[in-house]
């Protein structure tokens, strides 16, 4: 890659300098060191390492077999689906919270990209305590996942996380992500932790979903609820980031959906900083961020634009409120299917 | 649904029987693999190989390494014969490296 081109990738985000606004996202694409390392090799800017949870919630570092299921997959063309769902029942880091810790400064040392943590707990002492303990790993920053699909369902973002994202904010001086979920109020609980002191919000997380199996008429896989994802996401996404983007002063982390480089571009365009990749890591491999970053770069020099800066928000800016959408009054019309009278 | 147009073509939605007291592995059927190369991208954890293997009727065949196998399914979706079935990991997990501590050395 050309200078002007390395130079063009380059993203500011939180106070770190990003050679592409393409991060790994939590999960099973940043579950080890070597992961870190061909992460940083691929071209990424940084990587949000797989969610480590407190002693509380032991149980969910030990994964049941299997625990994918691709949905709606079309194994006939070879994967080139356009559409899917990852579904999935692996939770949290599988290490020991100690090989947490070693996890982080391993990474540390051997790549250079920035290296977010990421935790998930339910009391504040807790999330305080995973926190500081990435912070000392040496971690750049701490991703609180405050929105996992398998998280209890009894913890709610009002009684449980707004607390949470305070205290941790308050206990560390890294700067603090909060990744929210899809669902009815995105925007306010992006407005109250921007309140709280998060530096950014990941937005979003997967969803927490169900598949049955009619045959046996039993739910699929393991019994329980999954966390589902896939490229059809992104147009909850695209609105959340949009929503927020329009209110928000901290920058915004987009992940969700993303296959290709026109995904990456529509949540720019939409006012995300970063965007944050996993499921198409998993399906089409780690030579997935060269391909988007080279359909970003392509993409600059037909605009003839000189980083993505330049058009963030753009798509933003565009948005018609809808009493100002031109609208036209409904004159009966001839033909069969307006044929009521 | 009937025949090959199962909804649930390949990885059974429930997993085996065995998996409550056994941790499961994915297996290649030998006679059923046809050689296509599918499973080995779709695979996240390198599990997957081709080996050479003359006697067979496409000449190659797909081998599960039992020590990147992290059991988790994916193969099963990529296979267009459904050649691969699950069977009880007797090392009980133990050779799995992706829960192992020793970050230096464990493959992906």
């Amino acid at each position: 890659m050309s200078t002007k081109d390395a130079a063009r990738l380059h993203t500011s985000f939180i106070g770190f300098d990003l050679k592409s606004p393409l991060i790994v996202a939590s999960g099973t694409a940043s579950h080890d060191v070597k992961q870190v390392q061909i992460a940083e090799e691929k071209g990424f800017g940084a990587v949000v390492l797989k969610t480590v949870c407190s002693e509380k919630y032991d149980h969910m570092r030990y994964w049941p077999r299997p625990r994918y299921k691709l949905l709606d997959w079309d194994k006939q063309i070879g994967g080139r689906s356009k559409q899917f769902t990852l579904y999935s029942y692996e939770q949290g880091y599988s290490g020991t919270l100690d090989d947490y810790w070693e996890f982080i400064s391993v990474s540390k040392a051997k790549a250079k990209i920035p290296i977010v943590g990421s935790a998930f707990a339910d009391v504040p002492e807790d999330w305080v305590d995973l926190a500081r303990r990435i912070e000392q790993s040496g971690a750049d920053a701490v991703e609180l996942d405050i929105s996992s699909p398998h998280r209890p369902g009894s913890l709610g973002f009002q009684e449980t996380f707004v607390a949470a994202i305070k205290s941790v904010v308050e206990a560390v001086s890294i700067p603090v992500l909060v990744k929210l979920a899809p669902g009815s109020d995105v925007l306010g609980e992006s407005i109250v932790a921007e309140q709280c002191g998060a530096a950014a919000v990941t937005l979003c997380n997967r969803l927490r979903g169900i598949d049955v199996d009619i045959e046996s008429q039993r739910p699929i896989l393991h019994g329980s609820y999954a966390g589902v994802g896939g490229p059809w996401t992104k147009y909850y996404n695209f609105r959340h980031v949009a929503e927020a983007a329009g209110s928000l002063k901290i920058p915004i982390s987009a992940s969700g959906g993303v296959m290709t480089a026109e995904d990456a571009i529509k949540y720019v365009l939409l006012g995300a900083n970063t965007v944050q990749i996993l499921s198409v890591i998993m399906v089409n491999g780690w030579d997935t961020a060269a391909q988007i970053n080279s359909g970003i770069l392509s993409y600059l020099e037909r605009k003839g634009l000189n980083s993505l800066e330049d058009i963030r928000g753009k798509a933003l800016r565009q948005l018609t409120p809808p009493d100002k959408i031109v609208r036209w009054s409904g004159e009966p019309k001839k033909g069969p299917r307006n044929d009521w009278d | 649904m009937t025949g090959t147009e199962k909804k649930y073509a390949g990885l059974n939605p429930i997993p085996p029987e065995f998996a409550k007291a056994q941790p499961p592995l994915a297996l290649v059927v030998e006679d059923d693999c046809i050689g296509c190369d599918r499973c080995i991208p779709l695979c996240f954890f390198n599990a997957i190989v081709m080996i050479d293997k003359p006697e067979h009727k496409y000449k190659r065949v797909a081998v599960v390494d039992p020590d990147n196998c992290t059991a988790c399914g994916l193969c099963f979706e990529a296979c267009p014969t459904d050649a691969f079935v699950w069977v009880p990991d007797y090392s009980n997990g133990r050779h799995v490296p992706r829960n192992k501590t020793d970050l230096e050395d464990r493959d992906l």
